[in-house]
């Protein structure tokens, strides 16, 4: 019974970034004001989030219409969350956003817990990129971050406790409630799991785990050496695709792709590229390294423009 | 300096030759004891400080934009307009029928969905015309009797005949939910399971059946009617017949054609000339009696609008009302109940053998009605024998129910009804503009706007203070109003202290500030809950912000769910 004019609020999500920026499926209701959806691989139906960070970068932009829009990137232990702020935010939002741009040109760090709506766009390419509109947020101490990581953690435990719980239940809704999916979850997994296919959850644990070490207090053991920034980026609107992505990374990401999507005919071409794409990949870059792959005997082509993994 | 950040020094020190080694190390030892930030995920951050602004802009373009093609619908109002090869249309009509099987495409098991629709949906009596359809989709928002508009189907015509082709590129827009039956009739539904309006088909024992009367609105007379109530293993609900029903509490019937209205909160079922109803038989069926325990209800059951309520509940205040009706005097005696889930009031029309010194007293009280009063559930007691006094509460009796509250999760207050004497722990997700002062409409209290009450026009108000929040467990959201009371003592203010700190920051920044306090924390919350079409709301007379200790929180999980 959803129907009548007002819609009730959507609740919020507290998700770690790579959760969210690894999705790329949506979902938007047919009326006016039905509300819309990212869903992320662990089939969560995402409206709303409650998302914290270290505020990494925000700057203003003029958009071709003249009017203001602030970009800015925020980085929890497991990634980033790109969000932006423009004309249509409340004014206590944009006072907020000002202020803040003040604080990261002078290179004050800033823990920030947002409130934001979940948005979501797809290039011509085929890209899909997720982003954020924070409706409020407010700077918060170390301790309310930590606070916000545990809280993280314990719900993505339990998205991934649904996940797997989901993989062994006959794809349905009557097959989820039995295998005692909770409501909120059954039309997400339904259609993630259509969509995804298999996922490695394996990531996800990691995050967990290195979260829970800064909550705990545990610094040292939530700290790595290798100092390679760009390397546990996901690049979303504002980041620069390809340069610096090495060779290597770009050529498993495409035998990931094809391990993933094919279905015992291989993947067609253009499948390939879109995902690399939309998982941050330079075009140009990830055609060239698929014919290497193939030149290298990776992967081969039984039917023309159809690849899959040798072996 | 410690050379733990040996490596991510050299890293910046590399971009930024000029910067001093010492400083950001420094940098790093914030940002990690500060921040609990640690290195790696500070790297961006130190380098663009110590870079300055020399950091380039990205160059991708902004967001924005859809990125699809622009389409060219054809739209028609009618099936007739259409010819065989027509693609990309656009018309609305009635799902008539919907059937889901599952096929074998391209070696891919799929499930595809058929039917029949009719075009014309707006027009009573109008020429309409049936096709059949396919949807590849399956689209899930198709459902029989909604009527619906179908935007880039295309025509599909086998040997002569038409009809419409449901793509997965398709899409569908629900103009009116369905109103028909989805069952086929005379396929008995679950009770607890019906729709909230629409012909039905049950099967179920009657519970309870009196002979009533409606009063016609002009005084021409009246008509009799019986009421009662229906219950089979899933629930009970109330029935409605205006033609004579004979049969005795514990038949078994089965009744088809039965309309089901929703009365207030609470559906019933009528019975009309249409509706077949006849005698069933199935030994199996439960009888009366089992039956009869589900209408057994706690106070946090009580809807608005529900009939044959039995509860047991303490009376624990109990006056006595007078009032004038037609130049008589007569007598309405009122109370506070509860029971261990919370409380609500009740009303009685005839006396009950209640005294004062008798508080608080345990009932159990049979067939009685509810009525709700501005969201707060009321139990109607008709007669006196509807009341059985009970010796002992069933529950413990040393709970003292005048102060108790009830400690329920916020789902379960989100999707309930409405109660008293609730507390419950979330997450505030929002702190509204409008928390703080306001001024009330002196005949009402709605809060003004710009001066003004939406029912009594501007008015001067009467100053009130209260926070607006929205409070949210993940799973729902519910709107969260915090009394004066509530309010200074979960700010540690005083009502001078507040006005001067509103004064001092303005209110844009006051709010600010309160959600630099609140936003994201949990929050428990104590008070009553409205919960109607539009979505919950508790009113809160008692607040307070929940401390946790992080540290302990991630031990707590790590155990819990066993991540090393």
């Amino acid at each position: 019974m959803q129907s009548g004019t007002r819609a009730k609020r959507q609740s919020a999500w507290h998700m770690l970034a790579s959760e969210f920026s690894e999705a790329t499926l949506n979902e938007k209701g047919s009326g006016e004001y039905d509300p819309s959806f990212v869903i992320t691989k662990l089939g969560a139906k995402v409206n709303r989030v409650v998302v914290a960070g270290l505020l990494e970068r925000l700057e203003v932009r003029e958009t071709s219409n003249g009017s203001t829009l602030y970009q800015g990137q925020m980085r929890d232990p497991s990634g980033l969350h790109y969000f932006s702020v423009g004309d249509y935010a409340s004014e206590s939002m944009r006072e907020l956003t000002m202020s803040l741009v003040e604080k990261t040109e002078v290179g004050e760090p800033v823990l920030l817990l947002m409130v934001a709506k979940s948005r979501w766009y797809q290039t011509d390419e085929g890209a899909v990129y997720t982003s954020l509109r924070p409706e409020e947020a407010c700077e918060i101490d170390a301790q309310r971050y930590a606070l916000w990581l545990t809280r993280a953690c314990e719900d993505t435990l339990q998205r991934m406790k649904n996940y797997s719980d989901s993989l062994a239940a006959e794809p349905t809704r009557e097959g989820l409630v039995a295998a005692g999916i909770p409501e909120h979850m059954i039309d997400g997994l339904l259609v993630s799991r259509n969509h995804y296919g298999d996922i490695d959850v394996e990531t996800y644990t990691l995050n967990v785990m290195q979260a829970l070490d800064i909550a705990e207090g545990r610094m040292d053991a939530a700290s790595q050496p290798v100092a390679a920034p760009s390397q546990t980026e996901l690049p979303g609107d504002a980041a620069p695709s390809g340069a610096e992505s090495n060779d290597d990374e770009v050529k498993d990401t495409l035998v990931s792709i094809i391990e993933q999507l094919d279905q015992g005919d291989g993947v067609d071409f253009e499948t390939v590229l879109t995902n690399a794409v939309a998982r941050g990949f330079d075009r140009g870059l990830a055609e060239e390294k698929l014919d290497e792959l193939s030149n290298e005997g990776t992967l081969h082509e039984p039917r023309f423009g159809w690849f899959r993994i040798v072996g | 300096m410690s050379e733990k950040y040996e490596t991510h020094v050299k890293s910046i020190l590399s971009e930024c030759p000029d910067a001093d080694p010492e400083e950001v190390a420094a940098a790093f030892e914030k940002y990690e004891t500060e921040f609990f930030i640690p290195p790696q995920d500070a790297m961006r951050s130190i380098l663009r400080r110590f870079k300055g602004d020399k950091t380039p802009t990205p160059s991708s373009g902004s967001s924005g934009g859809s990125s699809a093609a622009p389409r060219n619908t054809r739209k028609v109002s009618s099936l007739s307009e259409l010819k065989g090869d027509d693609k990309d249309i656009e018309i609305e009509v009635e799902i008539i029928s919907h059937n889901i099987r599952d096929q074998t495409i391209r070696g891919e098991q799929k499930q595809i969905a058929f039917g029949l629709l009719e075009d014309n949906p707006w027009e009573e009596n109008g020429q309409k015309n049936r096709w059949e359809y396919k949807d590849w989709g399956p689209n899930s928002n198709i459902t029989p009797g909604s009527v619906v508009r179908i935007e880039g189907a295309s025509v599909n015509e086998y040997q002569g005949k038409m009809s419409l082709n449901i793509n997965q590129s398709t899409r569908i827009a629900v103009v009116r939910e369905g109103t028909r039956p989805i069952t086929a009739p005379g396929e008995p539904q679950d009770i607890d399971s019906l729709p909230s309006d629409g012909y039905v088909c049950v099967v179920g024992r009657i519970l309870a059946s009196r002979p009533d009367q409606i009063h016609r609105k002009d005084g021409s007379g009246s008509i009799d009617i019986v009421r009662g109530r229906l219950a089979d293993e899933s629930g009970t609900i109330g029935f409605l017949s205006w033609e004579p029903l004979e049969h005795e509490v514990g038949t078994l019937l089965k009744i088809e054609g039965a309309q089901v209205r929703t009365f207030r909160d609470t559906p019933e079922l009528n019975f009309g000339r249409t509706t077949k109803i006849e005698i069933y038989h199935d030994k199996n069926f439960s009888d009366a009696d089992t039956l009869s325990q589900q209408t057994v209800l706690t106070l946090s059951e009580l809807r608005d609008g529900a009939r044959d309520v039995d509860a047991v509940v303490q009376i624990t205040e109990w006056t006595k009302r007078s009032f004038t009706r037609d130049g008589e005097e007569r007598f309405l005696w009122s109370g506070q109940i509860a029971d261990p889930t919370g409380r609500c009031r009740m009303s009685a029309w005839s006396e009950l053998p209640i005294t004062e010194d008798k508080l608080p007293i345990t009932v159990r009280l049979k067939g009685v009605r509810v009525r709700a009063w501005q969201g707060i559930p009321d139990i109607t007691v008709d007669n006196a024998d509807q009341v059985e006094f009970l010796d002992a509460p069933p529950w413990d009796s040393d709970l003292d129910l005048t102060t108790h509250t009830a400690e329920v999760e916020l789902f379960e207050l989100s999707t309930g009804a409405s109660r008293v004497g609730v507390s419950t722990s979330a997450t505030v997700v929002s702190v509204r503009e409008d928390s703080g002062f306001i001024q009330r409409c002196t005949e009402c209290r709605r809060v003004l706007r710009d001066g003004a009450c939406a029912e009594h026009g501007p008015n001067d108000g009467n100053a009130d203070i209260r926070l607006r929040l929205a409070i949210d467990d993940g799973r729902s959201s519910v709107s969260l109003l915090t009394n004066k009371q509530a309010t200074l003592s979960l700010l540690g203010m005083t009502e001078s202290e507040l006005q001067d700190t509103v004064n001092d920051l303005g209110q844009v920044a006051f709010v600010q500030s309160l959600r630099g306090k609140m936003l994201g924390r949990t929050i428990k919350a104590s008070g009553r809950t409205i919960v109607d079409e539009q979505g919950a709301m508790m009113l809160a007379d008692g607040a307070a912000m929940v401390d946790e200790d992080a540290g302990l929180r991630a031990t707590e999980i790590r155990a819990q769910w066993k991540v090393a």
